[in-house]
């Protein structure tokens, strides 16, 4: 369990994470969504105890996580892969934390196959790629077999194979009872992942709930409609609230009515249907809308050659 | 809805898991050896001091009587040795604490550790008393391999003698204090190259100009450098004695006061450091 109440990060003018409240339950994965530089990281940081929050508090597990006695078995975290001295080997890097609390080598050996880095357990970490340092930090955060899971994007570097583990491992931990709050900018892997998201941007929650109560709120659902008989069924449908669309001569895109609605009032009216599609929102969609506003770095419209932004001060410089 | 799945909650890893100091000395007993950067320093450190004890000596032996007493003969190429084998002590200290700062494990060494400031001190406890052992014996071994070298004077390094005692103590302490000092100017700025840039500006530039310039207000300087005012605990009586007469109106300082200024520069900073450690984002 994770709460957050009003927690603020100020880095000198920037608000990195403006008053931000949130509840991370147990027995669930937690996606917590949102734009480079919205501030997910910074709050993990602050969970973690390693940013000292501008305002606001954040406790795990019932208290501040500086406060545990015993903190690597109450909270697992990776934050940034390679939080590990290069020169060191996987395993004694390993060996070095489960020391800090009597964690014993069985352990460490163990958490090392279930990551599977046996092969490389004995070699420098300085020569790791980006996603055998994702599997050493998420090793390092199983060492203490915690209550509680904080994975900064895990899946960060990791090859096909590698995420689809990272997703099991996840929900199996969450399916124990857990606590797994993960972070990414990936849509795609959260929609598949996480049971509860909470979405973030430019420091503020833009929504949080179940996966699908967050999609349906921030997207339009609509029924795809192919017929021969297109503007006679476009007429047939139309209506206060419900809009018809058309992209392609046969097509139509009808938002405001179930796909049985559609159907329905097809067949009564005995046109012929060649496509009857419900289409869902998907996260994406929800993604978009919920953060166009807070996207911290837009990629810049180039016109002319000037982002369209350009601070004054960069004219001079021409 | 949530109780059923809250009910089968894991309970946290045995009790016995849990942080202590002790087990956090055990870390960094591990975290040390497990770099070849100590490796590399120590066996500089070790054996770069008796090698340079050994060949100095044979020169040292030759001049005496024309430049020299025997008395310094002697103990000149234990201060040479000291001098060399404290910069490599000064490279161990250093990357000890910003080997962590470099790569990004500070953050999961506090992560297992968050009260932070226990990592700094037993960093420092592993640190201080590795310098000491491996000080001790490269200068009881480079004692054993110059005695026959210096069999022909007349004079030795009498073991029974209370200063000589204090001088080659002094010399392990230096070592081992000298580590520290540079520990905390690399927990301060917790960057190799400014960390070691600042230690050996000081101890190799700063402190022989402030020694060496004939400037009245640099007298009131010179007793607080570090490292030169550390090292009188391994100094004779005598040249202790002649610097605080050409000190004029300046601080005098004892053999174990010019230590408690190195002393003193550790607290301090290691007090400034740990504050900052508590309170910077990590």
């Amino acid at each position: 369990m994770i709460e957050a109440h009003d927690l603020t990060k100020r880095y000198g003018d920037k608000l990195a994470v403006d008053r931000i409240s949130f509840r991370v339950e147990p027995g669930q994965v937690t996606g917590f969504l949102g734009p480079n530089g919205a501030g997910k990281s910074t709050t993990m940081r602050m969970i973690m105890g390693l940013d000292r929050p501008t305002a606001g508090t954040v406790t795990v597990n019932g208290r501040p996580y500086v406060e545990h006695r015993s903190p690597l078995t109450e909270v697992g975290a990776l934050l940034e892969a390679k939080a590990v001295h290069t020169g060191r080997s996987a395993r004694n890097h390993l060996r070095a934390l489960a020391a800090t609390h009597g964690i014993g080598d069985s352990r460490v050996d163990e958490v090392i196959e279930m990551t599977g880095l046996q092969s490389v357990a004995r070699k420098r970490v300085g020569g790791f790629s980006l996603g055998m340092g994702q599997r050493l930090g998420i090793a390092a955060a199983l060492l203490g077999d915690p209550r509680t899971l904080i994975l900064d994007e895990p899946v960060n570097g990791l090859d096909p194979e590698g995420v689809l583990w990272v997703r099991n491992l996840v929900k199996y931990l969450a399916g124990q009872g857990r606590t797994v709050f993960l972070s990414s900018h990936l849509m795609s892997e959260m929609a598949l992942t996480a049971d509860h998201l909470i979405v973030i941007g430019r420091g503020h929650i833009v929504a949080s709930g179940p996966v699908q109560e967050v999609v349906d709120a921030s997207t339009q659902s609509s029924v795809r409609v192919r017929s021969p008989q297109a503007a006679q069924l476009a007429e047939l449908v139309a209506g206060p609230g419900v809009t018809v669309t058309s992209t392609e001569p046969g097509l139509l895109t009808v938002v405001g009515h179930t796909s049985e609605a559609v159907g329905e009032a097809a067949a009564g009216a005995g046109i012929v249907l060649h496509e009857l599609t419900p289409v869902r929102g998907s996260l994406e969609e929800a993604f978009m809308s919920l953060t166009q506003d807070t996207v911290e770095y837009h990629s810049a419209t180039v016109e002319g050659g000037a982002p369209v932004d350009a601070p004054a001060g960069e004219e001079v410089d021409r | 809805m949530s109780a059923v799945t809250t009910s089968a909650a894991p309970t946290s890893a045995a009790p016995s898991h849990r942080w202590t100091f002790g087990r956090q000395l055990r870390s960094e007993w591990l975290k040390f050896w497990t770099v070849r950067s100590t490796i590399w320093t120590l066996s500089v450190m070790v054996v770069g001091m008796i090698g340079l004890v050994v060949l100095i000596s044979f020169p040292m032996r030759s001049a005496v009587g024309d430049f020299m007493s025997a008395e310094e003969a002697l103990w000149a190429p234990f201060e040479f040795a000291v001098n060399m084998g404290s910069l490599a002590v000064v490279v161990l200290a250093v990357l000890t604490i910003t080997g962590e700062y470099r790569t990004g494990m500070i953050r999961a060494s506090v992560t297992a550790a968050p009260r932070r400031t226990p990592v700094l001190w037993s960093k420092l406890v592993i640190l201080f008393a590795v310098v000491l052992v491996a000080a001790a014996v490269a200068i009881v071994l480079a004692f054993a391999l110059q005695a026959p070298i210096m069999s022909s004077l007349d004079a030795s390094i009498d073991l029974g003698d209370a200063e000589s005692q204090r001088r080659l103590f002094g010399n392990v302490l230096y070592l081992a204090t000298i580590g520290a000092f540079a520990f905390a100017v690399g927990a301060l700025l917790r960057h190799s190259a400014a960390a070691l840039a600042t230690v050996l500006g000081l101890m190799l530039v700063v402190e022989s100009l402030v020694r060496g310039i004939p400037w009245e207000p640099l007298e009131y300087v010179r007793p607080f450098m570090p490292s030169s005012s550390g090292y009188l605990l391994a100094s004779s009586q005598e040249s202790i004695d002649s610097m605080n007469a050409m000190a004029g109106h300046g601080i005098h300082l004892s053999a174990w006061g010019g230590y408690a200024v190195l002393v003193g520069w550790v607290v301090v900073l290691l007090g400034l450091a740990a504050v900052l450690l508590k309170r910077r984002d990590a």
